[in-house]
């Protein structure tokens, strides 16, 4: 019994531990087959969740489409340069990062040190910088300061049509222009850089990285012609210096379909640089608002942004409208004593001693406001109304640039015989320069009401897939035999009238002058227009100067209409060896 | 023939038998470790101390004074450790009070004495004397163990250990471990199944209670927005659903699956884990493991696995041919200790089980951890050489 006692035991423990063993078996096939679950049937979306929080996601910025005028030239393109950022968790000499990066920058040293010392996984310090300067900073090798290339916008023509052309941001959106408006065609698609990180957020770069490559933007083709642009921009600069004017616009467009082939507003800026202030401005002590409104005041489109008192060009639509109507007759006859009596108002001629007798193409051609006044009554509030509707006077012109002005005009029941005398030879009512320019075009075009417009057509950069843009037009306005009588007498004002600074040799122009003052009235303040148009009998080129405030003489013939002869002058034949008939 | 020359044929096999196999598998999961270890901590080490084989040289030192000590061990007759049984008991609980005044806190927790530059965890000493005082009791008791109050006895024994550890160190993991050795040690060495099978029972059942309990707890708090179920409380629940504590105390569990799940079957590459980079903080402590299935894939899980299971199974063998109860219990004490952490560190790593800190026996980073694993290793090698041939 003694004997067996240990042996029995060591029976039963033998096959008790024989028993632990296969427990722990059993429970290590359980922990196996945990293991085949997650590693295999759940692997998937371990491995998706994983990856979630491994990666990190840079985005690349598209090429932005470039911007090409009329003979493929371009207006906007390009350039590489550089963004630098610092990852804060891999600086090691933040001294030093802080001391080059504010040295190379160019920037406060306090302002990168707020930068360099925040914590957080990647601070931009500066975009757009150079790519020399870009470089150079990459030069010193600096660990956690990070350069990455991308393109910033780049205007080989500096200001030429700056106001039109616009220019764009840090982000390489558009700000102004047609920057702005075709933004959804120019800006391309960013593209993603996939990162794998650690837990704080620095690369591991043995993991490579994954792309989403960007699509670039559509090149804009537009109606600008530098050519012309680029000499009426110095023709504009060149009257702005000798009339010593505030401002000088001048417009040049096709008054076929409403392609604009020139928009020049001087002082342009330099668009590489938009942000600079002028140097006769105290930039010292301006309040950021003070700036940003002064900027808004340099950028700012006069063609389109402002409006002004027409005067005398809008005799055109006073003319267009009595013929229309039946009002009036070119062969009609009139008296000019130098005023006209509307109710009590007497209303005084320019031509003191008053123009005599003439007949209504005669009165056009001297511009006399009388006759226009007597047209004007004729017709009478309500018709003239109606037509300054028709003629889609009250509605904007539909440019495709931001911030088109709209037309400020007295309501209806509030033109009495005094406010339609004064409407008559263009004055107590706002428009813009486009809007005049589109008016004029569509009563000499044969009474087509078109869409001025710059954009063409869109096209990768290549040249593939091009879309053309279509604008809307308005048929009828006037009737083609109004049309007609209107070039006709236009005609007649450059060659024998008014207007006959502007006529060029060789070629058969039309147009009208003007002469508005500035509102308050009595400032000494004036505006002196043109707007002209060739060849008269079949227009093909519409164009206008306006000149603001100009010292010594004022009248729009006598030196407005001088700024359209010499562009004239030199752009008709350039578009006739152009072959310029896109009509 | 027997009686030949008894003495002396005994005397022959007693000094020859090495267990090679065991030897084996020790020496490459010791080795697999430190090039885990190495893996695992090399990324954070180089970031935060500069140095990326700081874990490594830590845990290679250990590992020498551990084989040191194993060798010592293993060429002491292991009858000379039975006279230290009730003193070691008593060694344990001091070590464990001195905590109180003398803990070392790290990671949040008072698990650590410093003895000199050596640092201890009384609860891996207690483990090993809870080994060695259950094996010397049970073989006093002899019959008695049959008896209920044999089987209380022995079931009482580790339990101020148990609760000292669970209390005063805050190591769960640790006193269930304790309990668990007792638990097997007690199952072995009693011919019956019933009073186990209940036991079992009871405490399967206990815990789906505590478990349910604490599920109904936090639904019915979750109305009020003031879900205190306290510390363990949470863990159950982030068990359950860990993705909804993931920014919390589902936090690693999370990260361990990420790791596990994007291993695949084949793994991603030795070194090329990416959790290990900050995502799975500290993954050369008790989360390696998934770390290993991640850059190993489910072969490496597997064959991790499956060299702990030769482990148990040599175990086995050894214990099945000690020569007398005291070796075969030495063992069975060492196979319940390793088997239960081995169990309890891939059930935590792979959300099995609810979290709780265990480590996983050779591969886990920790000094103390591995040089009480080799002394065992030392107490069963010991074992192995009282073994004559004919009995295998």
């Amino acid at each position: 019994m003694v004997e067996e006692a240990p042996h029995q035991q060591k029976t039963y423990h033998r096959s008790k531990t024989v028993t632990v063993m296969f427990l722990c078996l059993l429970v290590f096939a359980v922990l196996m087959g945990r293991l085949v679950y997650l590693m295999v049937f759940r692997s998937e979306y371990y491995t998706m969740k994983a990856k979630e929080l491994h990666e990190r996601e840079r985005s690349i910025k598209a090429a932005r489409g470039r911007i090409i005028d009329a003979n493929g030239k371009i207006l906007a393109d390009n350039k590489t340069v550089c963004t630098i950022s610092v990852i804060h968790s891999q600086i090691t000499d933040k001294e030093k990062v802080i001391a080059v990066l504010s040295r190379e920058l160019g920037l406060s040293e306090e302002y990168v040190r707020k930068r360099v010392e925040k914590i957080s996984s990647i601070e931009k310090i500066r975009s757009n910088v150079d790519k020399s300067i870009g470089d150079a900073v990459r030069a010193y090798d600096l660990a956690g300061v990070k350069v990455d290339e991308d393109f910033k916008r780049y205007y080989p023509y500096d200001s030429l049509g700056s106001k039109v052309l616009g220019f764009t941001g840090g982000d390489n959106q558009g700000i102004i222009g047609l920057e702005v408006v075709y933004e959804e065609y120019l800006q391309g698609k960013a593209g993603t850089i996939l990162t794998v990180t650690d837990a704080m957020g620095v690369e591991v770069a043995e993991a490579g990285e994954e792309r989403v490559e960007p699509v670039e933007g559509k090149d804009l083709y537009i109606s600008m012609d530098m050519n012309i642009q680029s000499y009426a921009t110095q023709l504009a600069l060149q009257t702005m210096e000798t009339k010593e004017a505030d401002s000088v616009s001048i417009l040049v467009m096709n008054p076929q379909n409403g392609e604009i082939l020139a928009m020049v507003n001087v002082p342009e800026f330099d668009l590489n640089d938009p942000y600079a202030l002028p140097d006769t401005v105290n930039a010292e002590g301006l309040s950021e608002e003070k700036k940003q409104e002064l900027l808004n005041g340099i950028w700012r489109n006069g063609c389109i942004n402002d409006t002004y008192e027409p005067g005398s060009t809008f005799k055109i639509v006073t003319a267009a409208a009595g013929l229309e109507s039946g009002a009036v007759k070119t062969t009609d006859t009139f008296n000019c004593p130098g005023y006209i009596m509307v109710e009590d108002r007497r209303i005084r001629c320019h031509k003191v001693g008053g123009h005599g007798a003439e007949d209504f193409v005669k009165a056009t051609m001297n511009s006399c406001n009388p006759v226009f006044i007597t047209v004007g009554l004729r017709i009478g509030a309500e018709r003239y109304y109606s037509y300054f509707e028709k003629f889609g006077l009250l509605d904007k012109t539909g440019i495709d640039l931001p911030g088109e002005a709209g037309t400020i005009m007295h309501k209806l029941e509030d033109i009495g015989p005094v406010e339609l005398a004064t409407i008559s030879f263009g004055q107590s009512f706002q428009i813009t320069p486009i809007q005049l320019a589109v008016t004029a075009a569509s009563i000499i075009n044969g009474g087509r009401r078109v869409t001025p417009h710059f954009g063409v057509r869109t096209a990768d950069s290549d040249g593939s897939n091009s879309r053309t843009f279509d604008y809307p037009v308005k048929d009828n306005i006037v009737s083609e035999e109004t049309s007609a009588s209107m070039r006709y007498i236009l005609e007649q004002v450059v060659a024998e009238g008014s207007g006959k600074n502007g006529a060029v040799e060789g070629y058969r122009v039309g147009g009208k002058t003007a002469t508005s003052q500035t509102l308050p009235r009595g400032s000494g303040r004036y505006i002196a227009s043109f707007l002209g148009f060739a060849p008269a009998d079949d227009p093909k080129v519409l164009a206008v100067a306006i000149i603001n405030d100009p010292q010594g003489t004022y009248y729009g013939g006598q030196i407005a209409a001088p700024v359209i002869r010499q562009l004239f002058e030199n752009i008709l034949p350039y578009l006739e060896k152009m072959d310029y008939n896109r009509t | 023939m027997a009686q030949r020359s008894p003495s002396r044929r005994r005397q022959l096999n007693h000094e020859s038998f090495m267990d090679y196999s065991l030897l084996f598998i020790v020496l490459f999961l010791l080795g697999f470790g430190l090039i885990m270890v190495y893996s695992t901590s090399s990324y954070e080490a180089n970031l935060e101390l500069g140095d990326s084989t700081y874990y490594l040289r830590k845990q290679v030192f250990a590992t020498i004074l551990g084989l040191i000590a194993m060798i010592a061990v293993a060429n002491v007759p292991y009858h000379f450790w039975e006279r230290f049984a009730v003193i070691g008991y008593i060694v344990s609980v001091v070590l464990i009070l001195l905590i109180i005044p003398f803990g070392h806190e790290s990671h949040g927790a008072k698990r650590w004495l410093y003895i000199g530059p050596i640092s201890l965890q009384p609860a891996e000493v207690a483990k090993l004397c809870m080994i060695l005082f259950l094996a010397s009791m049970i073989c006093t008791m002899g019959k008695q163990i049959r008896g209920r109050k044999g089987f209380l006895t022995v079931l009482a024994v580790p339990m101020p250990i148990a609760f000292m550890l669970w209390q005063i160190t805050n190591n769960l993991s640790s006193a269930i471990i304790v309990v668990g050795i007792a638990a097997l040690m007690l199952f072995v060495s009693c011919p019956d199944y019933k009073r186990f099978i209940i036991l079992g029972l009871t405490g399967l059942a206990l815990a789906a209670l505590a478990v349910f309990a604490i599920v109904q707890m936090a639904s019915a708090q979750a109305g009020t927005g003031e879900g205190d179920v306290g510390f363990r409380g949470e863990r159950i629940l982030a068990w359950l659903d860990p993705e909804a504590y993931s920014s919390g105390k589902g936090f690693q569990t999370i990260q361990a699956l990420y790791a596990i799940g994007s291993g695949g079957v084949l793994g991603k590459g030795l070194g090329a884990s990416m959790q290990k980079l900050g995502f799975l903080p500290e993954a050369q402590n008790d989360m390696i493991f998934s770390i290993i299935c991640e850059e190993l894939g489910l072969f490496g899980g597997f064959a991790v696995i499956i060299m702990f299971i030769m482990l148990i199974w040599r175990f086995m063998v050894i214990a099945n041919n000690a020569p007398d109860l005291f070796g075969a219990l030495l063992v069975v004490g060492v196979l319940g200790h390793i088997a239960i952490q081995v169990i309890l560190n891939i059930a935590v790593v792979t959300n099995t089980i609810p979290n709780t800190g265990i480590s996983l026996p050779f591969i886990s980073y920790g000094g103390s951890s591995v040089m009480f694993l080799l002394i065992e290793i030392g107490l069963v090698l010991s074992v192995a050489r009282g073994i004559r041939l004919k009995d295998l």
